[in-house]
């Protein structure tokens, strides 16, 4: 029963993703392939289901940065195997974010786990990588056409270049073309509605929800 | 005991000899107390002091007069053991600390094993040595901290933070040979700056956190290393404080595990259940930095106060203090505490 098969494949690549095994999730994406099943369906019940269980293991506590980095990397194998073969491109809900770790800071860990679950979620991001001027975010944003613009940082020092961004915005008269979304562990919501941004996230999968609030994908809680 | 000079106050709540009062503190390293209103035109200044070991013991020597806090503590970033190690330092200016520009390594396994006695002659490790060695001729009764990177945040300093992360699961013998390594280092350093006048190690090892590592990893690999460098520091006949960051509610046993004398952690972290939990560990910390930078002189000696009830061994700020945090709201905390003799 070829229908059985097939699902039971995508099972087998999530799990594999789940589990943290690379190599494994790139033979069964290759198998995929070979057997002429559907390339997105074992993207979106294969692949991105093994990595969003992780993260529901993150949230949860018993998965950690290291484990869903690796779970991250198995999927994004598997995609990259996957990808060629999609026939009709599923760009999720074509909502785009743009995204960085704030100038004067190089801590990028929080950012990726962000990306990486935006991802997941759908989101088409545009990851401008670590120490970036506010002014590309800005650029940026523009030049793509972007829902919410996401910034990042750990360091105290750095805060400040958040609401830089945001007064940019509000100086080139496109406040209002995108939401501004902020994250980091010396932030808080007080900040956050300080220096005017649209919202703010204590952790990587509440980042993920207000995104999703915030581009109207889903109700307010 | 009134009188009691701030190196003996603190070296005896370190070995858990009665006091008259907590002492108050701020390390140096991650725990950077330069904020800019402490220099001035007649003052050494960073990013230059950073580079300089007079300018980075008058410095110190400055921040120890303007802040209250009663120890000298140097350096002031955690790059000096990455940019021995390999790493590109982006020197950073007045208002905002060194930081890793780029990584030396991409993974572990691609990391060069060189001869930790040899290196420990390059780059800044003898800036800082010399510095203390200023401080303490300097100060008779103040203590002088010499602040290292812990062995988990150096090597993810060394390597690419995400590819460090990631083999400590999938690599762990090459991440151990890279830990190694880097204690060794660590272990090096501590010995020079004991050497030259320090009172106390403290060791700063933010990226070491059961936060992002879990407890597992954090006890098989931050705990483990940290132990040989406290381990190390005890031997040369000093004491030694870990900062960990972080929210520790899953690896609070493995922090009570950790070889020191004492352990500083987060604003997020409840000092008064750690102590009731772990009786035998000195806690300090953590009046929050998001307080000290934004809220009222007023609120900083409340929290302050509160912590001083609640029986804290070391008064000081909970993580990095931002460089833009008033001198008014240091004061607050370092004042309360003195009043509480």
């Amino acid at each position: 029963m070829p229908a059985e098969e097939q699902k039971r494949l995508y099972e087998q690549l999530a799990t594999a993703v789940f589990e943290l095994d690379e190599q494994l999730a790139k033979l069964l994406a290759q198998e995929v392939l070979d057997r002429g099943y559907d390339a997105w369906q074992a993207v979106e019940r294969g692949l991105l289901e093994g990595v969003n269980r992780a993260g529901k293991l993150f949230d949860e506590e018993e998965y950690f940065v290291p484990e869903l980095l690796i779970a991250a990397d198995a999927m994004y194998a598997g995609l990259a195997i996957l990808r060629p073969h999609i026939k009709t491109h599923h760009t999720g809900f074509n909502r785009r974010v743009v995204i960085g770790v704030v100038q004067g800071d190089t801590h990028d860990i929080g950012k990726n786990l962000v990306r990486i679950m935006l991802e997941v979620a759908g989101f088409e991001v545009h990851d401008l990588g670590r120490d970036v001027p506010p002014q590309k975010f800005v650029d940026t944003a523009i030049a793509v056409k972007a829902d919410l613009i996401a910034l990042s940082t750990l360091m105290t020092t750095t805060m400040e270049r958040m609401g830089e961004v945001v007064s940019i915005l509000e100086a080139e008269k496109v406040r209002n073309r995108f939401k501004v979304i902020v994250g980091g562990s010396p932030l808080s919501q007080q900040f956050s509605d300080r220096i005017g941004a649209d919202g703010y996230a204590p952790k990587a999968a509440q980042a993920v929800e207000l995104a999703k609030r915030l581009v109207g994908l889903s109700n307010a809680a | 005991m009134s009188d009691m000079a701030p190196r003996e106050r603190l070296s005896r709540v370190l070995a858990n000899q009665p006091v008259d009062r907590a002492p108050v503190i701020c390390t140096g390293g991650m725990m950077n107390a330069a904020v800019v209103q402490v220099m001035d035109e007649n003052s050494p200044t960073l990013p230059e002091a950073h580079f300089d070991a007079e300018g980075m013991a008058e410095l110190a020597q400055r921040v120890h007069a303007a802040t209250g806090f009663e120890n000298l503590g140097v350096p002031f970033c955690m790059t000096v053991e990455p940019e021995i190690l390999g790493s590109r330092i982006d020197p950073g200016t007045l208002s905002c600390e060194p930081k890793i520009a780029e990584e030396a390594f991409a993974s572990c396994g691609e990391v060069e094993i060189r001869d930790v006695k040899k290196i420990i002659r390059e780059g800044r490790i003898a800036t800082v040595v010399q510095a203390a060695h200023h401080l303490r001729k300097r100060n008779p009764d103040a203590p002088v901290i010499a602040s290292l990177s812990g062995p988990v945040s150096t090597a993810a300093s060394v390597v690419t933070p995400l590819a460090f992360l990631k083999e400590l699961r999938t690599r762990p013998q090459d991440a151990h040979r890279v830990l190694d390594y880097v204690t060794r280092l660590l272990v090096e350093y501590a010995r020079e700056v004991i050497d030259s006048g320090a009172d106390v190690i403290a060791i700063g090892d933010p990226t070491a956190t059961g936060e992002i590592l879990g407890p597992r990893i954090f006890e098989d690999f931050a705990v483990r290393y940290l132990n040989q460098l406290c381990d190390a520091v005890h031997t040369s006949g000093k004491q030694v404080i870990v900062h960990i960051c972080g929210d520790m509610s899953k690896s609070r046993n493995q922090l009570a595990n950790i070889h020191a004398d004492a352990i500083s952690v987060d604003a997020l972290v409840n000092l008064k259940r750690l102590k009731e939990d772990f009786p035998r560990i000195n806690t300090m910390g953590n009046v929050s930095t998001a307080l000290l930078e934004f809220g009222e002189a007023e609120k900083v000696s409340r929290n302050t106060a509160r912590l001083i009830r609640d029986g804290v061994d070391i008064i000081s700020p909970a993580c990095g203090l931002s460089t833009s945090t008033g001198l008014h709201n240091i004061r607050a905390l370092t004042e309360t505490v003195k009043g509480h003799a």
